[in-house]
């Protein structure tokens, strides 16, 4: 299954937009269903039991509130692994998906990554990439990805999986926006963009 | 020209075969008083449910169970290492090339398509069974998954070692010799390349069993959705060790089959065994996914055809090259399907002299295929009726006229055909000049002609279909390669008041068997319909049998009835004769009673005869007390029942829609017994019929998984989709079986499809469109016309 789009962000950079996208903590907040988004070492040795079980009651700040610098310091990293459980609301099941990531791919404005996922009963497989454009009126996140998807959730059909995919991307990047909508109206804002200018 | 029901108190008993007397099952079946297997209850029933493959192909690295263990409602749960007793399930057909594999009842350490068995969890509720399962960890690793039959015959990764390059069976029929001769020597040649799609056969019923045992006595009883008990007796004993006399498997009400509930699968097996295993009763039922998932699919063909005719428009020859997807597995008769069930019928009702076919079986990542209604006979008759459609037209001749003239003729029969098979009786023309004189055929063609100035583009289609139901004799079936006999068993039996019962080793799942023996041993005996009751599907109940698929059941089933029945009478007879103080050769029987020739007040009905021969108080020398009899009767050869089947369609060229204007339907299936189901049965195969034309397709991704996996994404027919049909029919009577019949199960599956296809070509001829595949979906129709320049 093959999913794209492209979702615009007004009034901010495209500096900004990557910083947020590099977040593991704001990728993580803005999933819906996402449990936990953690960096691993060995993507064939995940006990996610464990990782669950570790995860802080509460997450360190993030954007708006955070300093980039620290943002900076625990940003998604080329061939970094990344182990996450998602749990999703598709049609009539709610699977919980123990997902390993790996960036295959971060030089600014572009990201590309892959993925598997495997619940009971069903699972997918992923490779997805971004590009930031920067435009006029801010910035166009285009997006790819392509998907086979396997078992109970396979069986819904393209026809109950696609609103899914629509649904999750968009309430996705809606928090990425509305984030990033308060730090373009702080009045930090253009301190923040200068800094974060300086980091990249 | 709908048949009216009648109600049997209105029909004389002499005139009980043959009428359109109401189903005696229906009301049962209509009220909920029926009986299937998800109804029944048993104290102490435990839930069994299935782990499934997620994966179409894949090693399974492990499988944890250790929290289903755990969980408070779980029994126990079954992994292939549990598995102590064969747990193999066979194959009942062989062929010599065939590629014998394992099939295992739980997976070991490979699945080889989305849905394979690998661990069974028994809970105390249905729902928890469910749950349980989904909480079994299965660590897999994926392998290439290929689902088409070419593409697993040309490089695609191998399902079994034991079967390279995906070959699961090679065979061929016909003189390739003499049909190359003929394609030398002819002047016009037509092809095509079709894909005959797979099906999924969508019983309303879905799968079930319920096993119960007796530890003290061993006797283990399944209860199940079956064609066939006997048969699911034998192979389960087998497949779970444990001896066929202490087995019993009954079918109590079952909601269809269309050929999916023949096959032994493994679950039936795995809910006899755990019942065993646990001593407490089985129940599991399929849902409706695990029906999609695992049901045999049917056809499932891509084949090249080519026919080859002289400059008279007479067919010299046809050459076929099928390869045909038989799915991860080889089912219970799969390997019969695509050989001796199709390129037996590659004659269709024509005279021609050379034909020769070769047909590549394959393995592949789809759930294992077998007999779907038709089986094998819509295939044939679809790939021979398309090319007919494309050999008229090479010839720029009439279809029907082109049709006409390569009839086998009337005085030919019984006509032995190049493909081993000899047709019993057959009279094509008069079908077809019905179905002219139903469609007003030449009115058609000028309104067609008419309308194509108007934009409007019309079509007919013919369909000369020919079908062999009632495979035997069993010696023969056993030369083709059958690991079972194809005759049926039955026992007709009097009680002492004169009522009947009669058991019949077939094993009716809507046919209406009830209503049609009672019919037959009614008129045998000269008795009462309504005192004749009917048994089927038990094996503690009847003798022996081998099922109801095959559209077997009135030609070999009714027939054994009739022996039965004849064997009754005899015996009546000299026990009659004996009390009537007469020769038995002086006996006459007419309509029940026994007479004395010349003496007609010298009588006794056969009710009086059964009193007498359980009172015993009077019996000839050498004759045992009761009444009743059984037989064996094995056919002396297949039926061919035979009809012209034509749709008339609109197609609109803007849009790809078809729209039905006509349905006519000339069956020509022997004798009926009863004409309202002979009618019911063509409407019910027409609709799957053009439900394969229109609508149904199972599609599989790259990966193998089903992506038509439920009724909302796999079009099953629904009432508005159906045309209203004109049906008739005519009656040559088979010569080789007591009542005349041939069989009508599976006749409009066999018929519609190539009559829909030819339709939309013949509507779609101005833009030259020779062939689309089934199912004619609108997109497709519009692509076809629009490849060629039509349409806006």
């Amino acid at each position: 299954m093959e999913f794209d789009g492209t979702f615009t962000i007004e009034d901010v950079s495209t500096e900004e937009v990557w910083l947020a996208l590099s977040d593991p903590i704001l990728i993580k907040q803005s999933l819906p269903g996402c449990q936990f988004l953690t960096r691993i070492d060995d993507p064939d040795d995940v006990d996610f039991d464990a990782l669950q079980e570790a995860e802080p009651e509460e997450d360190p700040v993030t954007l708006p509130e955070a300093d980039p610098e620290d943002i900076s310091e625990r940003a998604f990293v080329e061939s970094g692994h990344y182990a996450a459980l998602m749990q999703i609301s598709v049609g009539s099941v709610k699977p919980s998906f123990r997902t390993v990531v790996t960036i295959d791919e971060r030089e600014f404005p572009e990201m590309n990554a892959t993925g598997e996922g495997s619940a009971s009963d069903s699972s997918f497989e992923m490779a997805s990439g971004m590009t930031l454009v920067e435009t006029d009126e801010g910035v166009d996140i285009e997006w790819q990805a392509e998907a086979d998807v396997f078992g109970k959730v396979a069986q819904m059909g393209q026809r109950v999986i696609s609103p899914v995919a629509n649904r999750v991307v968009s309430r996705f990047f809606g928090s990425v926006e509305d984030r990033l909508t308060e730090v373009a109206e702080d009045e930090d804002s253009s301190g923040l963009r200068d800094r974060v200018r300086n980091l990249l | 020209m709908s048949i009216e029901s009648v109600d049997p108190d209105d029909v004389d008993a002499a005139d009980i075969l043959g009428s359109a007397i109401e189903r005696r099952e229906d009301p049962a079946l209509l009220t909920g008083d029926a009986e299937y297997t998800d109804d029944i209850q048993l104290p102490q029933m435990t839930h069994m449910a299935v782990k499934r493959s997620q994966h179409a192909h894949a090693k399974i690295e492990g499988v944890d169970t250790s929290t289903v263990e755990e969980m408070d409602e779980v029994i126990a749960v079954f992994t292939a290492d549990d598995i102590d007793v064969p747990g193999n399930l066979p194959v009942g057909w062989l062929l010599d090339s065939l590629k014998q594999v394992d099939h295992p009842i739980l997976a070991e350490d490979r699945v080889r398509y989305q849905g394979d068995a690998i661990a069974v969890v028994l809970a105390e509720e249905r729902y928890a069974a469910h749950d349980a399962v989904d909480a079994i960890d299965v660590d897999y690793e994926r392998l290439e998954a290929v689902t088409s039959p070419q593409e697993a015959l040309n490089g695609g990764t191998d399902l079994h070692e034991d079967a390279p390059d995906n070959v699961a069976l090679d065979w061929e029929i016909g003189d390739e010799e003499k049909t190359r001769e003929a394609f030398e020597e002819a002047t016009h040649t037509a092809s095509i390349d079709l894909e005959n799609q797979l099906l999924i056969p969508n019983a309303m019923e879905p799968r079930a069993a319920v096993a119960d045992y007796n530890p003290s006595t061993e006797e283990l009883e399944v209860a199940m959705t079956s064609q066939n008990p006997h048969l699911h007796r034998l192979l389960m004993s087998g497949v779970i060790d444990h001896p066929e006399h202490k087995l019993q498997v009954r079918a109590p009400d079952v909601g269809g089959g269309f050929g999916s509930k023949i096959h032994h699968y493994a679950d039936e097996a795995l809910a006899a065994w755990a019942a065993k295993q646990v001593e407490r009763p089985v129940k599991w039922v399929a849902t409706r996914t695990e029906t999609y998932l695992t049901d045999a699919p049917g056809r499932g063909h891509e084949t090249h055809g080519e026919i080859a005719m002289d400059d008279d428009g007479n067919i010299l020859g046809l050459k076929v090259d099928t390869e045909a997807n038989l799915g991860a597995y080889l089912s219970t008769f799969a390997p019969s399907i695509p050989t001796y069930l199709y390129g037996t019928l590659l004659s269709g009702q024509y005279d021609i002299p050379a034909i020769h076919a070769e047909v590549t079986g394959a393995f592949t990542n789809v759930p294992p295929v077998d007999a779907y209604r038709g089986a094998g006979r819509p295939e044939a008759s679809y790939l021979v009726e398309r090319l007919i459609h494309l050999g008229a037209r090479e010839m720029d001749m009439d279809p029907a006229e082109f049709r006409r003239q390569n009839f086998v003729p009337d005085d030919a029969f019984p006509y032995e055909t190049q493909v081993a098979v000899v047709y019993d009786s057959g009279e094509y023309e008069k079908t077809l000049d019905r179905a002219l004189e139903m469609l007003d055929y030449e009115d058609f063609r000028e309104r067609q002609e008419q309308a194509r100035e108007d934009g409007k583009y019309l079509g007919v289609g013919f369909s000369a279909y020919i079908e062999a139901c009632g495979l035997a004799p069993s010696e023969l079936a056993g030369q083709l390669g059958a690991q079972a006999g194809l005759w049926e068993s039955s026992l007709v039996r009097f009680q002492p008041s004169g009522t009947v019962t009669a058991y019949c080793g077939t094993s009716g799942h809507g046919q209406g068997h009830d209503t049609t023996y009672a019919q037959i041993v009614a008129n045998e005996l000269g008795i009462d319909y309504e005192d004749v009751d009917v048994v089927e599907g038990d094996t503690d109940e009847i003798p022996q049998g081998m099922g109801t698929y095959g559209s077997r059941s009135a030609a070999v089933g009714g027939s054994s009835l009739v022996k039965s029945s004849q064997k009754v009478v005899e015996k009546a007879k000299s026990i009659a004769a004996h009390q009537l103080e007469a020769s038995e050769d002086d006996i006459e029987f007419e309509n029940g009673e026994f007479r004395v020739a010349g003496a007609p007040d010298r009588s006794m009905h056969i009710k009086e005869v059964a009193e007498a021969a359980y009172l015993a108080h009077d019996m000839p020398d050498e004759v045992e007390p009761g009444l009743e009899a059984t037989s064996f009767y094995d056919p002396d050869n297949f039926v061919f029942p035979f009809g012209m089947h034509a749709a008339v369609v609109e197609v609109d060229p803007d849009t790809g829609e078809i729209e039905f204007e006509q349905y006519v339907a000339v069956d020509d299936v022997g004798n009926q017994i009863n004409p309202k189901i002979v009618e019911g049965q063509i409407h019910g195969g027409v609709a799957q019929g053009i439900g394969q034309a229109l609508y149904e397709a199972a599609e599989f991704d790259d990966n193998g998984q089903l992506l038509t996996g439920s009724m909302q994404d796999y079009a099953v027919p629904k009432a508005e989709h159906i045309p209203e049909m004109d049906t008739d029919s005519t009656v040559t009577p088979s010569p080789h079986n007591p009542l005349g019949v041939k069989g009508v199960g599976e006749a409009g599956t066999i018929a519609a499809p190539q009559a829909v296809v030819n339709a939309v070509c013949d509507a779609l001829e101005p833009f030259d469109v020779d062939h689309i595949d089934m199912p004619l979906k609108d997109e497709k129709v519009w692509r076809a016309i629009h490849e060629n320049g039509g349409g806006d």
